[in-house]
């Protein structure tokens, strides 16, 4: 499995504060990585890093193999990362291809520039077929649809826009049973296709370690634990956890 | 193709399902209202669909809807001017002036819009470059303006000048205006559901985080919406200029705004802003022309008016959220 994305040693901190204490992982294309760990561990500071939001103080970062600078979202962006957010990322006032769409509309030949909807319905109705999301119809509101069916379209306008590094933060929070299915199933295709890598954070051990090929815990700004998912268990990661506990609470 | 009714008519599909849909939109309730009230007004008293009145009808409509059409993109984009009023005041005022100048006077007009243009632009610098709540910064231009109106005009109604055929065209001609009006309904609803520019007005809306991470100019549109309402608050103070003949420093003001306000809101634009189309304004100014004209006929006074147009927005509004909430997207 080639490597898609790598960090090495990523340092940062914010004033006294250090949210990430030397951080190195790497995910290939066709893996999903999943990061656990408590609030402060330094998973939002990571995705930050590697979305472009926030600038590493040390450390490196490669896509692809060759080094790169990540100097802001629109530079991630371009190099085929993309965080999807579920509320954050769509308009409920609009229809789903409406929003797959936003600010990349297609336009009818002509001088004024008018929106093909058409061709933007047939194309969203195809993008969404091709990875298995499947809706009632592409003119239905974002906002009449289930928080599942919202993270899947968002994860698609993504995988449409040509992202080939997936970060999902919290892809099945606040979710049912019925609603994970949809996403968990969702990311199992989008991983066979071997050209995506996805990373994703999450809290709840037992989901991460059936969706995820591989896991990694944070604790305060650093990796402690790497394994495959299917050589850990949710019960030795909370046990590393309760350890760390221990440990703090004693000294 | 409206997006919007596709959306509610996809769950049933078929003949029914589209009719559903239709029924569900906004403007569809408001359509059926004005009919009724047409109908009523007619029965109440026989003058009402005569050539006569339905002139005066149109003249009623005109202005509002004209109005509405930039308030509609404005509120959409969670902004609202209230100063347009005033700068219908102003605007025939900065064309007589231009014109005394020596220009001729279809350049006046142009430079008269070109000010209002300008101030429309000031608005959404303010509003945007300095983070200035539009309510306020609209509120404060609605003062200024109406000072520099007085100032200008010394207090004084003018005369309109010009030859025939541009006043004719300009609004003096019975049809004129509602002609003007519903051009500028058409342009701006192929504006809003057809450009980038009303698909990315309606994202900032209804969720500008959304509208910000895919990368939409939201401070470009929001200034060229404020720019727009403006403008047209001009031109509508020259037709009506034109029309009536006179200039009169104390035109428009807050009442015409609120009546633009008012079409846009009674035809389903979400206050809250995502939502909201042209169409429902053009028929929302058209009911509110019924309610006018029809008491007008009646012989029902003024005050009774208000009380009127106040309970029509109320029961629009509640229709709207709650019809919002049955579509099962939007604002509600």
């Amino acid at each position: 499995m080639s490597e898609a994305i790598r960090a090495e040693k990523l340092v940062k901190t914010f004033g006294k504060i250090t949210a990430l204490a030397g951080v190195s992982l790497e995910v290939g294309w066709g893996e999903t990585l999943g990061i656990l760990g408590d609030n402060g561990a330094g998973k939002s500071t990571l995705i930050k890093i590697l979305t472009g939001y926030h600038q590493p103080d040390s450390g490196q970062l490669f896509v692809d193999g060759r080094a790169v600078e990540l100097a802001s979202v629109d530079g991630a962006r371009a190099l085929g990362i993309e965080c999807v957010y579920q509320d954050l990322a769509l308009v409920n006032g609009l229809s789903i291809y409406h929003n797959m769409f936003l600010n990349r509309e297609l336009l009818h030949w002509g001088p004024l520039r008018l929106l093909d909807h058409r061709e933007m319905r047939r194309r969203a109705a195809e993008a969404l077929d091709e990875i298995g999301v499947d809706v009632p119809s592409v003119e239905l509101a974002v906002g009449a649809l289930s928080g599942g069916q919202r993270q899947a379209i968002a994860v698609a306008r993504a995988v449409y826009s040509k992202a080939r590094i997936l970060l999902l933060d919290e892809p099945l929070a606040a979710m049912g049973a019925r609603e994970a299915r949809l996403i968990i199933e969702l990311i199992e295709r989008l991983r066979a296709r071997g050209d995506i890598a996805i990373v994703m954070i999450a809290h709840n051990y037992a989901q991460t370690l059936e969706i995820c090929d591989r896991v990694v815990l944070m604790q305060h700004g650093e990796v402690t634990f790497e394994s495959q998912a299917a050589a850990t268990s949710a019960a030795e990661l909370l046990e590393i956890v309760r350890r760390e506990y221990r440990a703090v609470r004693a000294g | 193709m409206s997006g919007q009714a596709a959306e509610a008519a996809a769950p049933r599909g078929g003949v029914a399902g589209r009719a559903y849909a239709l029924l569900l939109r906004p403007e569809a309730s408001v359509i059926v209202v004005s009919v009724a009230l047409v109908v009523y007004f007619e029965i109440a008293n026989a003058n009402f669909v005569t050539a006569a009145n339905l002139q005066t009808l149109s003249q009623f409509v005109a202005a509002p809807v004209i109005i509405a059409c930039g308030e509609i993109m404005l509120l959409i984009c969670r902004e609202i001017d209230l100063s347009v009023g005033q700068v219908f005041a102003l605007a025939p005022f900065l064309m007589e002036n231009i014109n005394d100048f020596g220009a001729p006077e279809p350049l006046a007009i142009v430079a008269a819009l070109a000010v209002c243009a300008l101030i429309g632009l000031t608005i959404g610098l303010i509003t945007i470059g300095l983070r200035v709540p539009s309510f306020i910064t609209t509120l404060g231009m609605l003062f200024l303006i109406t000072g520099l109106t007085l100032t200008i005009s010394r207090g004084y109604p003018a005369n309109t000048s010009g030859g025939p055929i541009l006043t004719g065209i300009m609004g003096e001609w019975s049809y004129s205006e509602i002609l003007w009006a519903l051009a500028i309904v058409a342009v701006m609803h192929v504006v809003l559901r057809h450009t980038r520019w009303g698909l990315h007005t309606i994202a900032i809306g209804g969720n500008i985080v959304a509208a910000a991470e895919a990368g939409v100019a939201i401070n470009r549109i929001k200034i060229g919406n404020f720019v727009l309402t403006s403008t047209l608050g001009g031109l509508t103070g020259l037709l009506e200029a034109f029309r009536v003949g006179s200039i009169d420093p104390l035109a428009g003001g807050s009442n015409m705004m609120f009546l633009g306000v008012a079409s846009g809101v009674i035809g389903g634009t979400a206050i809250a802003g995502g939502a909201g189309t042209i169409i429902g304004g053009l028929v929302g100014g058209i009911m509110l022309g019924v309610l006018q004209d029809g008491f007008t006929l009646q012989g029902i006074n003024a005050f009774m008016f208000d009380i009127v147009i106040g309970a029509a927005i109320l029961i629009a509004m509640i229709a709207n959220i709650h019809l919002a909430r049955l579509r099962g997207g939007g604002p509600g």
